[in-house]
C-alpha cells in the first residue's frame, strides 16, 4: 500500500500509516429502489457487536449505534427509533429495506507529514471487496482530506497522485456506487419489454402479458415471506392487468391458450383479495383512529387486533394458494404459451392486424363503453352502477398503459390525467361504500367473539358514519367530475392520442 | 463561544502546557475548539508542530486587513484548530493601540477578532505572553474565564491577588478568575502547606494541582499534548481535574 501511495510524498513529504481497520458494510434499499431514487444511502456497518446504522441523505449523515443485531428485510417500524429512521421513513413508505450489496472494508488512514512531522494532508485508503451477492476483486479508493490552513499541500499531493494515474478516482464519492457497478447491479426498476407500433397484434398482446406474468412471478417470494404489503399489491395489479387485457384483446391470441389459462387469473385474483383488503385497512388504521372526534384512538384497539388476526388467517390461506401446484402450473404454463407466441416468426403475420391498429380499435371501443356508462350515472344511481363504471375505467386505464408506446406521448399524458381524476372520485365512493358495509360485518364478528368494550363499538360507529359522509361527498363530486370527463375536450384528446 | 485565557504575569509557570492540554481535552470531548497562541515565543505553536507564521503578521490581523479565519491551521487532533504565533506579535501592543486611534477601543480589540470565530467554535483558549500590557488587558476583557497557574509560593499568591483586584476594577462583564496550583512538588513543605490552606483563604483558588513531572516536560520533546501520548498517567489526570473545574465554571 505504501508503495502505491508513494507519489503522495510529492518529493517533500513523509507518510505515516495508521492502524488497519476491518469491518463489513451492508447497503440496503427497497426492492423498487426508493432510497436510491431520493438520493439516500442506508448502510449497516459492523466491526464487532450489532454495529451502526447510517443514513446519508444528500450529504447530511446520521448514525445510530444498534443495541441488537438487525434482521433484514425490515420495514420502517422495525428500524430503531431516531434520526436514521426519520431520515428514511418518507422514502421507504410502506416498503421494507433489504441488503443490496455487502462488502468487506479494510481501511487505513495515512498522514502526509511536512518537515516538522506535522500532518498537512490526510489520505483515507479504503479497500472494498464485495462479498454478496457475488465476490468482487478488491476495489481501492483513496480519498484526500485537506487540513485547515494547508491548502497548498493538499493541491500538491492531489496533483502528484493524479499524475501517477494509479487512482482513477480520488475525489469524495460513494463506495456504494462503486460496489453496485462492480456487482453489475443497475439501481432502477426493470421495465417490462414495450410493444411497438408495427408489431403484429398477437405478439404485442403476448409481450404485455408476458411482462405482467413476470411481475406476478417476481413478487411471489415477497408475499410468501410477508416482507411488506406492496409485494402483494404489485402481484395483484399484474393479475388485474392480465385479466383486463385478456378481456379486451385476448381474442388475438391462440384461443386454446386463453381457454386453458384465462380463468386461472380470476381464481388467483380472488385468492389475493381478502389479504389485500385487510392490508389496506391496517395501513390506514392509525390515520382512521387519529381522525376520531368523539372516541379516543385507543378505543379501536380491539378492532385493530381483530383485523390483524384476520389478516394473518387470510395470508396463510393465500400462501397455500401460492405454493399450490395449480398456481405453479398456471404461471409456468402461461409464460411458456406466451413465449411460443413471441417466438413465432413475424413474417408469418404479414397482412394481419398490427399493434397500432389494434390499439386504435380497442381503445375507441373501450372509451365508447366508459362514456356510455358514465352518461347513465346520475346523483341517484345505485352503487352497483358506479362500481361497474369504476371497473370499466380501470380496464381503460390498463389498456391505455399497454398501448402507451404506440400513442402520442403528450395526448396520452393528458388522457391518463383526466382518467385519474375520475378514478379518484370513483375510488372514494367505492371505499366509503365497501368500508361502511365491512365495518358492520366486523362489528358483528367482534360481538360474537366475546364482549367487545362499548367504546370500541361506538368508535366503529363513528368510523362508519365518516365513511358514509365520504361516500356522500364522492357522490356529490362524481357527477361534476364525469361531466368534465365526458366533455368535448376529452374526446378530442382521445382522438389525438390514437394513431 | 466561550473564551478561556491561560494567564500569569510571570513566565515559566505552566500557562502554555495548561492551555494546550485543556484545548486538547475540550476537543476530545466534542467541543469545537481553537487555541490562539498570542505569545511571540510560539511555544504552543511549536508543540503542535505548526510553523510560527501568520501572513501579514500582527499588524494586518489586528488592523482587520486579513481575516482571522485565513490564519487558522488544523492541528493533528480532531476538532482542534490553532491560530499560530508570529514573531510580529511582539509588537501587538502597538497594533492594538493603533486600532484605538482608528476608532476601536484599544482594550477590546481582541474581543472583536474573536467574534469572527464565534460561529465556528464552542471554545477558544488564549495562551498569553507573560506581561502586563495592552495585550494582557485585551485578553482579560475578551475572556469568560481566566485560568491562573500558581506555583505554591507566597509571592505567587500575591500576584494572584493583584490580578483579581485588577479584574475587579472592570466595568461591565468581568471574567471568572480561577487559580490552580502548577508545578507542585509534594516533597516541599511550603508547597504542601499552601495547597492545603490557600484555597480556603482565597476565593477563586481551587485545590487542583498540576505536579512538576518529567512527563509534562516531555511535551516539548514529543511535540504533542500530554494526554495524546500519556493518556492515563497522574499528570493527565491532574489536567482532567482542571478541565472538570473549567466545565463547572463555564457550565459546559
Amino acid at each position: 500500500m505504501l508503495a502505491a501511495l508513494a507519489p503522495a510524498k510529492a518529493d517533500r513529504y513523509e507518510l505515516a500509516v495508521g492502524p488497519r481497520r476491518t469491518r463489513t458494510v451492508t447497503y440496503l434499499d427497497t426492492v423498487d429502489w426508493r432510497l436510491h431514487a431520493k438520493g439516500i444511502v442506508l448502510s449497516h456497518e459492523r466491526a464487532s457487536g450489532p454495529g451502526t446504522l447510517t443514513v446519508d441523505g444528500r450529504g447530511e449523515e446520521n448514525s445510530t449505534r444498534l443495541t441488537e443485531s438487525p434482521q433484514w428485510p425490515a420495514r420502517v417500524e422495525q428500524l430503531p427509533e431516531g434520526e436514521v429512521r426519520d431520515g428514511v421513513a418518507a422514502a421507504m413508505w410502506v416498503r421494507a429495506v433489504a441488503p443490496v450489496v455487502r462488502a468487506r472494508v479494510v481501511s487505513r488512514e495515512v498522514a502526509v507529514l511536512d518537515d516538522e512531522r506535522k500532518t498537512v494532508v490526510r489520505l483515507d485508503w479504503v479497500e472494498l471487496t464485495g462479498t454478496e451477492p457475488s465476490a468482487t476483486r478488491p476495489l481501492v479508493r483513496v480519498t484526500l482530506r485537506p487540513v485547515l490552513g494547508y491548502g497548498g499541500a493538499a493541491k500538491r499531493v492531489r496533483k502528484a497522485l493524479e499524475a501517477c494515474g494509479d487512482f482513477a478516482e480520488i475525489e469524495d464519492g460513494g463506495a456504494y456506487a462503486t460496489l453496485l457497478e462492480a456487482e453489475g447491479i443497475a439501481p432502477e426498476e426493470s421495465a417490462p419489454p414495450a410493444i411497438s407500433a408495427d408489431m403484429p397484434a398477437d405478439v404485442a398482446v403476448a409481450t404485455a402479458l408476458h411482462g405482467f406474468a413476470g411481475v406476478i412471478a417476481v413478487n411471489v417470494d415477497g408475499v410468501l415471506d410477508d416482507i411488506d404489503t406492496e409485494f402483494l399489491h404489485d402481484l395483484r395489479v399484474a393479475v388485474r392487468r392480465t385479466r383486463s387485457l385478456l378481456k379486451l384483446a385476448g381474442d388475438v391470441l391462440p384461443p386454446e391458450l386463453v381457454r386453458r389459462y384465462g380463468s386461472g387469473f380470476k381464481w388467483l385474483g380472488d385468492a389475493t383479495t381478502p389479504t389485500r383488503d385487510l392490508d389496506v385497512y391496517l395501513l390506514e388504521f392509525d390515520t382512521l383512529a387519529a381522525g376520531l372526534v368523539a372516541g379516543e384512538p385507543g378505543d379501536l384497539a380491539p378492532f385493530g387486533e381483530l383485523l390483524a388476526s384476520e389478516r394473518e388467517k387470510a395470508r396463510r390461506a393465500l400462501a397455500r394458494t401460492l405454493r399450490s401446484q395449480r398456481f405453479t402450473r398456471l404461471i409456468e404454463g402461461w409464460q411458456a404459451g406466451l413465449a411460443d407466441v413471441l417466438e413465432r416468426d413475424w413474417s408469418e403475420q404479414d397482412g394481419r392486424l398490427t399493434a397500432e391498429a389494434l390499439a386504435a380499435e380497442r381503445v375507441r371501443g373501450m372509451v365508447a363503453k366508459v362514456i356510455k356508462r358514465a352518461k347513465a350515472i346520475t346523483p341517484d344511481s345505485p352503487a352497483e352502477d358506479v362500481h361497474r363504471l369504476r371497473k370499466r375505467c380501470k380496464e381503460l386505464r390498463y389498456l391505455l398503459e399497454v398501448v402507451k408506446p404506440v400513442c402520442d406521448a403528450t395526448a396520452h399524458r393528458a388522457v391518463i390525467k383526466d382518467l385519474k381524476k375520475v378514478q379518484d372520485v370513483l375510488g372514494a365512493f367505492q371505499d366509503g361504500e365497501v368500508q361502511s358495509h365491512s365495518l358492520r360485518d366486523y362489528a358483528e364478528r367482534l360481538q360474537s367473539s366475546g364482549r367487545p368494550p362499548a367504546a370500541t363499538l361506538l368508535a366503529m360507529g363513528e368510523l362508519s358514519a365518516s365513511f358514509v359522509t365520504m361516500q356522500r361527498q364522492a357522490r356529490h363530486d362524481l357527477t361534476g367530475a364525469l361531466r368534465k370527463f365526458l366533455g368535448p375536450a376529452t374526446h378530442e384528446r382521445i382522438e389525438d392520442l390514437l394513431p | 463561544m466561550k473564551v478561556v485565557a491561560s494567564y500569569n504575569v510571570k513566565g515559566g509557570v505552566g500557562k502554555t502546557t495548561a492551555a494546550v492540554n485543556l484545548a486538547y481535552l475540550a476537543a476530545a470531548r466534542g467541543h469545537r475548539t481553537v487555541l490562539w497562541d498570542l505569545d511571540p515565543q510560539g511555544a504552543a505553536t511549536f508543540l503542535f508542530r505548526v510553523k510560527p507564521r501568520v501572513k501579514g503578521g500582527s499588524t494586518k490581523l489586528v488592523g482587520g486587513a486579513r481575516p482571522v479565519e485565513a490564519a487558522l491551521k488544523g492541528t493533528d487532533f480532531e476538532g482542534l484548530d490553532l491560530l499560530p504565533a508570529d514573531f510580529t506579535y511582539r509588537n501587538m501592543d502597538l497594533d492594538l493601540a493603533r486600532s484605538h486611534s482608528s476608532g476601536k477601543r484599544a482594550g477590546r480589540a481582541l474581543s472583536g477578532l474573536l467574534d469572527e470565530l464565534a460561529g465556528d467554535y464552542d471554545l477558544a483558549f488564549l495562551d498569553t505572553p507573560p506581561s502586563l500590557s495592552l495585550v494582557s488587558e485585551n485578553v482579560l476583557h475578551a475572556a469568560d474565564l481566566v485560568l491562573v497557574p500558581i506555583i505554591p509560593t507566597v509571592l505567587a499568591a500575591r500576584t494572584f491577588d493583584q490580578l483579581a483586584d485588577f479584574v475587579g476594577t472592570f466595568e461591565g462583564d468581568r471574567p471568572d478568575v480561577h487559580g490552580f496550583f502548577s508545578m507542585t512538588d509534594r516533597r516541599k513543605a511550603l508547597h504542601r502547606e499552601l495547597i492545603a490552606t490557600l484555597p480556603g483563604e482565597r476565593e477563586g483558588v481551587s485545590s487542583t494541582s498540576i505536579p512538576a513531572l518529567a512527563v509534562i516536560e516531555q511535551m516539548a520533546v514529543r511535540r504533542a499534548p500530554l494526554p495524546a501520548y500519556a493518556p492515563s498517567g497522574p499528570a493527565t489526570r491532574a489536567y482532567e481535574q482542571l478541565w472538570t473545574d473549567v466545565e463547572q465554571i463555564l457550565d459546559l
